[in-house]
């Protein structure tokens, strides 16, 4: 399926109520009331007037009286909304099964899972319910997804995407996205998304190429960068022998391709760093759902009770862990040892990959080691064990990289994904080497249907 | 025991924006509850702060003002704490790195000036006003996010009477920056006192106490007396100072413990990831720096150096704005602008008192001051007869010289008219004459009286004093 084929948004708006059943891939369906284009949202892009709850118990009756700037963008285009989409509560997981509606299932095997925190979007683009979807990605929330799922999922640089109206996770990781089934589609989301926005002071006045008109497969010349250290770590015979398959693909096609080894120790402190700065500013960027201006309102005798009591209420222990966490990487005895280092720790990662990804054009990797993992063995403890082949995807968020993950192949039936990273609003080149990928691979388009 | 009074004051300026401090939400002084509020104010989930540069415009022609060094780089932070007045859950602020550092205010004190150093400034933003009653809490948003500034002094204060010194120096300064009218009273300008009593033979601070929230200057006077003799009393009798906050009781008229400082809570600042540093330009600097007005220091120089005003009525004219504003008018129209000054501080002065309007609603134009300041200079008028006119022009707005010539006080200066009354007034007063001859010196203070008299008070003093000392001699 493909934007330019799409079916009307009241059919998709229909099938979507359906294939939910199975798929739980969605938080609240919109009726349509025009032609256009169907698209879904993730349930934390803020829409007027329609339900918006980022999968939180405190915002399960939270409809906002304003439209996140993409929603404008994408209206103009003649884009038509049908649902908003599961996701992990407040964004914060990798997995989808933190959804206060449930887990989301994967299309390619239902007892297993879509990956998060975008796992609604990335399902309803996979099982051909609509042909784009909008994703947020923090850590790797679109990518990872979108791997597991077997479709194109973009997060172009920090500032590209206005991110006003978005509820957030952590403001200086944060990234608006899309799934698309190819990578043509996803190279024109990045037109009609983009652009300078004046309510988010960190969007870029960059001029917006038209991407998916000079979008070209040429890659000869192009250098990429393989990340050793994610490679060296996976064990998978079918990742492995996809992801280097598509790298000889590509050296043949003119590509001058290298190895590149970071720092171990720096790599092996992404995840913790990325934890601390993450959940301390998540700790803020949430102090204001308080059940009191607006949202899901406890009883207390005083302020101060309504607030506890709405909080202790509205939040899941893990999201709780993660504000205690992340207060205590803030306080000030703390800071020093803790957030501040991360800080400090965060500029090393991104000097130590922009000193070498500076001199070429991509740093190319598996985007995960395997395929979606069973529900059941899946742990939604993110720092359960700290692999460079999972926690690369979080040095994009870091640096404010263009990234994205896109399917090149298959393991036992199921999606695998091929990340290419680029440097910062090199996006046409990113999506230059995407398309050379998906020629190769062919599943330009692809979809798991018949739900 | 003698003890040194240590004091600081932590003032906080709302700074008279069009729209708030990090959102587009107009604001209007006196606007219903809650109609001055946006999406971003209310902290409803996805907004995003967008900085005002007029704001940042208005800061920086203070830190210009006040002599500070200016970071060029202006970085914000998050003060973290829960409060129904505060929806966001944080304040946005610049706790690391204030606009201005290191700045200068000179106060007078007994007739001898003093500096007060000034630590640092910097811009933050107001939290909701909070109105209670006996039943409930009511939360009004349209202070929330307005502009403030932090003006932190250095502990260089020594009594109340400097504090408050400290405090109307501001205010005027603000005033002529035109960034706040800092009306105390409407909470625009509040004050927190840092105050603490060392012995004055020691080298060791003592405790330091905070009080909270003054609102008005004679409060801050009073609370600072309090404190002064509680925490010496206290030290009298070998008691400790506690190191906390209190607030000022308007009712019983002294300060009363809120809070101890080990209770205050950990803010967990954080650099604000939604506002990327900014650089300020030269451009915008120099814009700034050239858009200050005249300040009050300067014009004071300007005033009793150039205008050779007295101390006393410089200050007056200095102590409102649009009176200086209206002065400066006039004196660039008038060529003896201490007449001016008499003319504007105690006859203009009375009529507005008297009427209750303020001088900038008030119909005489300061080009028509300065003509009959001239006038009155060039001594073609008496004072009684300036005063005359000016009470005219006052309630018909008309120039000096159509209430003149209606009330035909012009002055007679020619000789054949002059003579014919002087010869007139010295044949009906034959006895005075003889007087005169005599060597009675009154009896020419009467006949020139009569003189005035024939010709209501409008023949030329001068002439006539030659004229009349001239027939005398004939007789």
């Amino acid at each position: 399926m493909r934007i330019g084929n799409a079916a009307s948004p009241f059919e998709a708006y229909e099938k979507l109520k359906k294939a939910n059943d199975k798929l739980n891939c969605i938080v609240t369906a919109i009726e349509p009331h025009e032609e256009g284009i169907p698209i879904a949202l993730k349930d934390n892009v803020c829409t007027r007037s329609i339900l918006t709850t980022a999968s939180c118990r405190i915002l399960d009756n939270y409809i906002p009286v304003y439209d996140a700037t993409i929603i404008g963008r994408l209206k103009a285009k003649g884009f038509v909304p049908v649902a908003k989409t599961s996701m992990d509560e407040l964004a914060m997981g990798g997995t989808n099964m933190t959804a206060l509606t449930g887990p989301c299932h994967n299309p390619y095997d239902l007892e297993r899972i879509s990956g998060g925190s975008s796992g609604g979007s990335a399902v309803a683009v996979a099982s051909g319910l609509v042909p784009v979807a909008i994703g947020t990605d923090t850590g790797d929330s679109i990518r990872k997804p979108a791997s597991y799922c077997g479709v194109v999922g973009v997060k172009p640089s920090y500032g590209k995407i206005s991110r006003y109206g978005i509820i957030p996770y952590a403001s200086s990781l944060d990234h608006v996205g899309c799934f698309t089934t190819n990578v043509r589609d996803a190279a024109y989301m990045l037109e009609v998304l983009s652009g300078r926005d004046d309510k988010d002071m960190t969007s870029s006045f960059e001029e917006v190429p038209s991407y998916s008109r000079i979008i070209n497969s040429d890659i000869s010349g192009r250098k990429l960068l393989i990340f050793k250290n994610v490679l060296d770590e996976i064990e998978d015979h079918d990742v492995l022998r996809a992801f280097n398959d598509t790298v000889t693909v590509l050296r043949m096609k003119g590509a001058v391709i290298e190895e590149v080894s970071f720092d171990e120790t720096l790599m092996k402190a992404v995840l913790p760093v990325y934890y601390l700065i993450a959940n301390g500013e998540a700790t803020a960027n949430h102090a204001n759902l308080t059940g009191i201006p607006f949202g899901e309102r406890a009883q207390g005798k005083d302020f101060e009770e309504v607030m506890i009591n709405s909080r202790s209420r509205g939040f899941s222990s893990s999201i709780k862990q993660r504000f205690v966490i992340g207060s205590y990487a803030l306080y000030k005895e703390n800071q020093g040892h803790y957030y501040r280092k991360a800080q400090k720790i965060r500029r090393l990662v991104v000097e130590e990959v922009m000193n070498r990804l500076r001199d070429a054009d991509a740093l190319i990797a598996p985007t995960v080691p395997g395929i979606a993992p069973l529900m059941k063995e899946s742990s939604t403890d993110e720092l359960d064990d700290n692999l460079i082949s999972h926690s690369h995807l979080i040095i994009a968020n870091f640096a404010g990289l263009p990234s994205l993950s896109l399917p090149m192949g298959f393991s036992h039936g199921l999606p695998l994904g091929f990340s290419i990273t680029a440097n910062p609003f090199m996006e046409d080149i990113m999506f230059d080497i995407a398309k050379a990928v998906e020629e190769y691979t062919g599943l330009e388009g692809q979809t798991k249907e018949d739900f | 025991m003698e003890y040194d009074v240590v004091i600081g004051l932590e003032v906080h300026l709302e700074i008279n924006t069009r729209t708030k401090m990090f959102s587009d939400a107009p604001y209007y002084f006196g606007a219903d509850p809650n109609t001055c509020v946006s999406e971003t104010d209310l902290a409803l989930p996805g907004t995003l702060p967008c900085l005002n540069r007029e704001a940042v415009r208005k800061a920086l022609s203070l830190c210009l003002a006040l002599d500070m060094d200016i970071d060029t780089v202006l970085r914000f932070d998050r003060k973290n704490y829960y409060y129904t007045d505060l929806p966001k859950g944080y304040q946005i602020t610049q706790y690391f790195h204030p606009l201005g550092r290191n700045g200068h205010l000179k106060i007078c004190i007994n007739g001898k000036e003093k500096t007060i150093g000034i630590e640092s400034i910097h811009l933050e933003e107001d939290t909701a006003k909070q109105i209670h009653n006996s039943r409930e809490t009511l939360i009004d948003y349209n202070r929330c996010g307005l502009p403030l500034l932090e003006i932190v002094s250095e502990p260089v204060i020594c009594s109340s009477e400097e504090a408050v010194l400290y405090l109307e120096k501001l205010k005027q300064i603000f005033e002529y920056l035109g960034i706040s009218k800092a009306r105390m009273e409407e909470g625009e300008l509040r004050c927190d006192v840092n105050i603490s009593l060392k012995e004055a033979v020691s080298p060791d601070l003592g405790n330091k106490v905070e009080v909270k929230n003054l609102n008005s200057l004679a409060n801050t006077r009073t609370a600072i007396d309090h404190e002064i003799v509680r925490q010496k009393e206290l030290l009298d009798r070998g008691e400790e100072i506690l190191k906390e906050t209190r607030r000022f009781d308007e009712k019983t008229r002294t300060t009363i413990s809120m809070r101890k400082k080990e209770e205050i809570a950990d803010y967990r600042y954080f650099r604000e990831p939604n506002i990327f540093p900014i650089r300020i330009s030269d451009d915008m600097m120099e814009d700034v720096r050239k858009s200050l007005p005249e300040l009050p220091d300067v014009r004071y120089r300007r005033y009793t150096k150039e205008y050779r005003l007295t101390d006393q009525a410089a200050r007056s004219i200095l102590a409102d704005k649009d009176l200086s504003d209206y002065y400066d008018k006039a004196a660039r129209e008038s060529t003896d602008p201490k007449i001016l000054c008499n003319l504007l501080l105690s006859e203009l002065g009375g009529l507005l008192a008297k009427a209750d309007i303020r001088i900038e609603e008030c119909s005489v134009k300061p080009e028509d001051l300065a003509e009959l300041a001239d006038i009155l200079s060039r001594k073609e008028l008496s004072s009684k007869q300036a005063k005359e006119v000016l009470s005219e022009m006052f309630s018909s707005s008309e120039s000096p010289e159509i209430v003149i010539n209606r009330k035909g006080f012009r002055p007679i200066k020619d000789s054949d008219m002059l003579l014919a009354v002087i010869n007139e007034v010295l044949s009906e007063n034959s006895q005075s004459v003889e007087d005169y001859k005599k060597g009675k010196d009154r009896a020419l203070n009467h006949l020139t009286g009569q003189v005035m008299k024939k010709t209501k008070g409008q023949a030329d003093p001068e002439i006539t004093a030659v004229l009349l000392t001239n027939e005398l001699a004939k007789r």
